[in-house]
């Protein structure tokens, strides 16, 4: 009441408490869920790189030959006095705070398991220092040119082991014949329709195309002998390859010399690939990596070798080879004890074992990214076809209108039925049914593509709404025509959308473990599959009958370290699909 | 290759230089070429069933690929009636484990789909009853207590089973309904007393051991191999079957001193599948292994097969064989 007889003498004041406790509230209420996981991330990545057992030397050793140097690249990026001072003391700063508040609590409330406060201050510290300093730089010209370098550098090498991998379950020898008498002539035709401007060209070059491919597909068993696959991969691959990243450079109107460079690097690379064994990847398929490595650096550094400024970036995968050789040679000669860790190279190079030391995910892990490529072709197409016939070709009125509402409803629905019950449409369906056969390919990544069916749908519709009606009205406007509204307006604006949609719902696909294990997928096989009609195994079903093993370090080591390889695929899967996103949105 | 024969012994002409060459060009290509036969028929071997047996199964197969890596083997941890009715018994699968032997319905439901088996034993195990470490109290229990514990109409606490013991509520801690451990526990502690609802049911083993550790009131079973491996974790309970307390081990087990809870384990290799050699092949190295002590022993926790039982094992399988291969 006193309130009340103080506002009619003074000015009106509204207490601000109730809106400063909504503002905290939320704060804390996207702060748990963050903390949570922060907390789950960091025991798993403890776990799988064995950081319990790390000495301090050794984490000491790399924090000054990897992370100082880094944090210190990015510090002359920015070249700000504030900027560094203001770093210098939070790294200082946090060192004091982790140790002492770390110490508190050990002796006030008991011990942390497998935490010290040197990796309190790695994780809470460091690593988000990094991230802003990370940040920070990247928007300078030197941090461009540096984490572009390094980006081209693991993207190009990624994307080669995703195709080496795509291509274990591929015949070689009838994709050689299908790319010599079918893509080959087919993308010339097309090649030479542009230069001409002769019409009918897309229509020849696809029926070239496919006469080559029928054709093909008759020779392959009366044909007896073949180039060995590296020889396949450097014909059908490293020689497009090399092409491609030449043309790049070549319509950036570079100097022939520069042009050749690029090319002939490439083809060289790629050649040298033939040679690189490998544990994991079948003979010949390191013409993939090495080449699609080599290209990608071999078009950026053409372009950032002219820009004004920024060229130091470039030293900065020096820096960083440096500093880990430099760690690596300190660690081994002053015989400091290093970690045992469970994600290791051979890890991820080699197969299942009964002995947590000897275990390794390859085979699930080509299984996970073979299946998981079908589903993102399958699910796009699907989803996307399915949008667009929805939102710019079914009426909105009469009884269409109301069967596509039904639809519609039905969508929305579906994207909420339980996975398990996806399973066992999958068993029925294309297993039982169809006879795609028990936990193939096909019959796995058909049932994942329907389990996302809903939301890649969903996503696109949303995307094709958000395109402005103005647009399309403008396009009649110019007279053209339904299908050349959609095409050439309505799609690439709402592609960046669409894109997004794919995105999250393939990182549901990629962990999804109750529908594989309806459809048969395997638990554990020990080489990987041979073809799209063997017995798969994924990540998540490996990981699954790990956790439930007897040994502690199978539960604990070997778990983590699936978990972080899973969480890395599906960084790298979500990372391609974003930069392909924003290079769209960038173009319009 | 036949060119290289065209110089023969005449000095270097142009021709024989020529001919030479095309020689070694015919060479040089021939290293780099592969035999273009379509894939030959695929070796693989689909195995499913039990998560009991899939340890072992997946321990011996390994060994098993390290030797014939042309063959391709695949395992699934699917339960043992899972394995039976989703996959074996449609003829999907070439081996099916089980921690039970097969039931009436399933032998129905294979017959009907045609498809034959033998039955193998893969090794032996000890069902183990855990406790919390620090309960002192129930570390011998007779087979009658472990029933009034686990049946439909359960004790509620600790001093309703036996009066010693203290007046605390029981949380149980026990095998999913579609697992075989489940099956086995029932036949042979409960008979038709039914087991009780009210208790955490899982597939995880895991799970069980820490429900068990972080409750001293608590009680759980589950395989040996868990409890062998896990030693610190939780304590195993004697169990007398009128004869004295017996403690599960690998030796009481073995000798069958350790009752009613000690169980074989089995595997079922079909018919169909033995009449293919790269099928029979590895169905004789798995019998050759389940008296490996490294393996069954060691690496899984499990009871290797004794010489007779072995014996037996094999002497069936070479008879299933030979009938299959006629």
């Amino acid at each position: 009441m006193a309130v009340e007889t103080d506002t009619e003498t003074e000015f009106g004041e509204v207490s601000r408490l109730r809106g400063a406790i909504f503002e905290y509230v939320s704060l804390g209420a996207s702060v748990v869920g963050l903390l949570a996981l922060a907390a789950l991330l960091i025991y798993v990545f403890v776990d799988a790189f064995g950081l319990a057992t790390a000495s301090p030397a050794w984490l000491l050793t790399y924090f000054l030959t990897l992370v100082v140097p880094y944090i210190g690249f990015c510090l002359y990026s920015v070249g700000d006095r504030a900027f560094t001072r203001k770093v210098a003391l939070a790294l200082g700063g946090g060192l004091v705070v982790t140790a002492v508040g770390f110490t508190a609590i050990e002796t006030l409330v008991g011990t942390i398991p497998r935490l010290t406060w040197q990796l309190a201050y790695l994780f809470l510290v460091a690593t988000p220092t990094v991230a802003s300093v990370t940040f920070v730089a990247s928007r300078e010209p030197v941090g461009t040119v540096g984490f572009g370098l390094i980006g081209r550098l693991i993207g190009g090498a990624a994307l080669g082991c995703a195709v080496a991998v795509m291509f274990i379950v591929i015949d070689r020898p009838l994709w050689f014949l299908v790319y010599t008498l079918g893509v080959l002539p087919a993308v010339g035709v097309a090649a030479y329709g542009r230069r001409t401007d002769f019409e009918w060209t897309a229509v020849a070059a696809g029926v070239i195309g496919l006469v080559g491919f029928v054709v093909a597909t008759v020779l392959r068993p009366v044909v007896g002998i073949y180039p060995s696959d590296g020889l396949i991969y450097l014909w059908t691959l490293g020689i497009p390859l090399a092409v491609g990243a030449a043309g790049i450079v070549w319509l950036r109107e570079a100097s022939r010399k520069r042009v050749a460079a690029v090319g002939g690097s490439t083809l060289l690379a790629a050649a040298a690939g033939i040679l690189l064994g490998s544990s994991a990847l079948p003979n010949g398929s390191g013409v993939i990596v090495t080449g699609a490595t080599v290209a990608a650096i071999g078009v950026y550094l053409t372009e950032a070798v002219d820009a004004d400024a920024g060229r130091q970036g470039l030293l900065l995968p020096v820096l960083l080879a440096v500093g880990a050789l430099a760690g690596a040679a300190v660690v081994q000669l002053v015989g400091i004890t290093t970690p045992e860790m469970w994600l290791t190279p051979e890890y991820v190079t080699s197969a299942p074992s009964n002995t947590a030391a000897e275990a390794g995910l390859y085979p699930a892990i080509v299984g996970s990214i073979i299946i998981i490529g079908i589903v993102a072709v399958l699910s796009f197409v699907l989803g996307v076809g399915a949008a667009v016939f929805l939102e710019e070709y079914a009426a909105g009125t009469g009884l269409v209108g109301r069967i596509t509402r039904l639809f519609q409803i039905n969508i929305a629905n579906l994207a909420a039925v339980p996975s398990v019950v996806y399973g066992l449409l999958g068993l029925g369906l294309f297993a039982n049914l169809l006879g795609f056969g028990f936990g193939t390919a096909v019959t796995i990544a058909l049932t994942l593509s329907l389990l996302i069916l809903p939301i890649t749908v969903i996503s696109a519709q949303e995307a094709l709404r958000s395109v402005p009606d103005e647009l399309r009205q403008g396009s009649y406007a110019m007279g053209a025509t339904r299908w050349q509204t959609i095409k050439n307006v309505v799609l690439p604006e709402a592609m960046p959308g669409m894109l997004t949609g794919t995105i999250l719902a393939l990182g549901r696909a990629i962990g999804e473990t109750a529908p594989l294990i309806m459809v048969g997928a395997a638990t554990t096989v020990f080489s990987a599959p041979s073809g799209i009609w063997s017995r798969f195994s994924a990540m998540p079903m490996q990981i699954y009958a790990w956790a439930n093993f007897p040994q502690e370090e199978f539960r604990y080591g070997v778990v983590a370290a699936g978990v972080v390889t899973l969480l890395i695929v599906l960084l790298a899967m979500n990372g391609t699909a974003i930069i392909i996103r924003n290079r769209m949105e960038r173009e319009h | 290759m036949e060119s290289d024969q065209a110089g023969d012994g005449r000095g270097i002409t142009r021709r024989s230089a020529l001919a030479s060459a095309a020689g070694l060009g015919t060479v040089a290509i021939a290293g780099c070429t592969q035999s273009g036969g379509s894939n030959d028929e695929e070796k693989s071997i689909n195995i499913a069933g039990s998560s009991t047996v899939f340890p072992l199964m997946s321990a011996i197969a390994e060994d098993y690929e390290s030797e014939n890596p042309e063959v391709n083997i695949s395992i699934s941890s699917t339960g043992s009636g899972g394995g039976f009715s989703n996959f074996f018994c449609v003829g999907e699968t070439d081996f099916n484990n089980a921690s039970r032997p097969i039931q009436p319905e399933e032998e129905e439901l294979c017959a009907e789909n045609g498809v034959e088996y033998i039955e193998l034993i893969a090794a032996t195990d000890a069902l183990t009853v855990v406790i919390n470490n620090d309960n002192d109290f129930a570390t011998e229990m007779t087979v009658e207590e472990l029933a009034q514990v686990w049946e439909s109409d359960a004790a509620e606490t600790w001093s309703d089973v036996n009066s010693e013991w203290p007046d605390e509520e029981i949380n149980r801690f026990g095998a999913a309904d579609t697992s075989g451990t489940y099956d086995y526990f029932v036949e042979t502690v409960l008979g038709d007393r039914g087991h009780t609802d009210d208790y955490s049911a899982t597939e995880q083993d895991n799970t069980i051991a820490s429900g068990v550790e972080g409750d001293e009131f608590a009680i759980g079973y589950f395989g040996f191999a868990y409890w062998y491996q896990n030693q610190e974790q939780v304590s195993r309970v004697a169990i007398d079957n009128g004869d004295g307390p017996v403690l599960p081990s690998l030796d009481t087990a073995a000798s069958g001193d350790y009752q009613p809870l000690s169980r074989s384990l089995y595997t079922y290799p079909a018919m169909s599948s033995l009449a293919e050699e790269h099928v029979a092949d590895f169905a004789r190295f798995f019998v050759d292994q389940t008296d490996n002590e490294q393996i069954v022993a060691e690496e899984v926790g499990y009871v290797p097969a004794t010489p007779d039982v072995k014996q037996a094992q094999t002497e069936k399988l070479e008879a299933a064989i030979e009938d299959a291969q006629g």
